[in-house]
């Protein structure tokens, strides 16, 4: 009973810990969505007065493709209000347009930041980014993602808090038992073994339970979330990468907490 | 062999419990350390396992320099020792068999060695029958037994013992003598042994160190 209930005084916030992180994936991955989709609609169009040449990147993003704008298509759009000596002149002065794509949707201060950089190209005269249509709902969806990453880091510290106070508790236990090792020669990390043997147990215990609420919550989604914002979740969320992380965490926050203790342990 | 060299010893930096203590405890020696209650003949023992920091000179185990000890070497040097103590200090979450399995584990012996060596040891100190049993099942001298089973396992050059009957009938007492005598007669172990009791008749030749105020001398 005793070592049940220690086992889940450790396994408890450990699992807190490790949902809060699988939701915060949840919404990465939703945004990440989110961004593939409008990305491929979204292109930023300039006006420029003589040929552009290539652009590789715009404020650290890359540029997936600069589609010139058919001139010909302009003037034949206008050509019937116009006089031949109109549309001549017209053909002579009037500039190129761009389309650029990008390889990522960009936030709204990468925006300002692509402006600008278009700004100093010489011969760009303007820049138009459409980026009001998709720019509200996204950076919502970057809020909600920062806040639940802050709400995860808060929930790691408190649960790294707690975790150390376990192992200290298993180090006070299992004191006799260290020393007496430690008397026949065994280092502290050997003579700690048992107490490695929970915690691997207790994360992979917390592991899965936190691989099994997340899979409650995803197939329930509809009921979690509004249904106006459905649409924002792909049709098929597959986790299996979250899940590898989910169990990467799950081992070396533990781990890590606990060799911190043990270093603090030899130190005294 | 154990060397001190103007061993001084303290636990707090005020009082010296020893001071100033010279001797030379050579190898296939049995010493007894002998002295009153609160002499400082435990805290003698215990420098030499690197329980208690040295405060001046120099103590020197199996030529290992306890002055200038770092954890690893530490570790190192007490893997040669074997240590027995007045409260047996067994693992109460372990068998008799694990117990006495525990130098050889830390010293990496395979499994079988380690279990062949165990009941060959068990046989020794008559407790074969308790080899599955766990400490609190067994009386004080048959755990003292374990103990001193334990110390033998891996074959030490230096047994440490610390009243290793003090909490013995005189039954007991005698098997825990017996098998000292015999660590150090036929396997030539160094023994030395911390006690306010030293047997009558010993039957083997032996040296007895006294403290008395902190000053460690030969006795006759």
């Amino acid at each position: 009973m005793k070592l049940l209930k220690s086992f889940f005084s450790f396994a408890f916030p450990l699992v807190v810990m490790l949902f809060m992180f699988s939701i915060y994936l949840v919404v990465t991955k939703v945004v990440n969505n989110y961004k593939n989709n409008i990305i491929n609609d979204y292109a930023i169009v300039v006006i420029a007065n003589t040929p552009l040449s290539t652009i590789d990147s715009l404020a650290g993003i890359d540029v997936k493709d600069i589609e010139p704008l058919s001139r010909e298509k302009i003037i034949k759009n206008v050509h019937k209000n116009l006089s031949d000596t109109s549309i001549e002149l017209l053909q002579k002065k009037l500039p190129y347009f761009y389309k650029i794509y990008l390889d990522e949707f960009p936030t709204t201060l990468k925006l300002e930041q692509i402006r600008k950089e278009l700004m100093t190209v010489s011969n760009i005269k303007k820049i138009e980014t459409f980026s009001n249509d998709h720019n509200k709902l996204y950076s919502l969806l970057i809020l909600v993602q920062n806040i639940i990453f802050i709400l995860f880091g808060a929930v790691l510290l408190l649960s790294i808090l707690l975790l150390s106070k376990q192992i200290k508790i298993w180090f006070f236990e299992h004191n006799e038992r260290i020393s007496i090792i430690q008397l026949h020669g065994g280092s502290l990390l050997y003579s700690s073994k048992p107490i490695i043997k929970i915690i691997l147990g207790s994360a992979l215990f917390s592991s899965i339970l936190a691989c099994i609420m997340l899979f409650v919550v995803i197939t329930n989604i509809q009921m979690i979330i509004e249904p106006e914002l459905m649409v924002l979740i792909p049709t098929v969320l597959s986790m299996e990468m979250e899940i590898f992380k989910i169990f990467i965490l799950s081992i070396i926050i533990p781990l890590i907490t606990f060799f911190g203790l043990l270093v603090k342990y030899k130190l005294k | 062999m154990i060397l001190a060299k103007n061993l001084t010893l303290s636990y707090d930096n005020k009082k010296n419990i020893i001071e100033d203590a010279n001797f030379m405890i050579k190898e296939k020696e049995f010493i007894f350390i002998s002295g009153s209650s609160g002499s400082g003949k435990s805290t003698l023992l215990k420098s030499f396992y690197g329980g208690i920091p040295i405060k001046k000179g120099n103590l020197f185990v199996n030529k290992f320099d306890l002055a200038k000890k770092s954890d690893s070497k530490l570790l190192q040097m007490r893997k040669d020792l074997g240590i027995v103590f007045q409260d047996y200090k067994l693992i109460q979450e372990y068998t008799i068999e694990e117990n006495i399995m525990l130098p050889l584990k830390v010293h990496n012996y395979a499994d079988d060695i380690s279990r062949s060596q165990v009941k060959k040891l068990l046989k020794h100190v008559k407790l074969s029958h308790k080899i599955g049993a766990y400490p609190a099942e067994l009386s004080g001298g048959e755990q003292q037994r374990v103990a001193v089973a334990r110390a033998l396992a891996h074959n030490p050059s230096i047994i440490l013992a610390d009243e290793p009957t003090g909490n013995l009938d005189d039954y007991s007492s005698d098997m825990i003598w017996t098998l000292l005598k015999n660590a150090n007669e036929h396997l030539g172990i160094t023994i030395v042994v911390v006690t306010h009791r030293i047997p009558k008749d010993m039957g083997i030749k032996y040296r007895r160190f006294n403290i008395e105020e902190g000053v460690v001398y030969e006795a006759s």
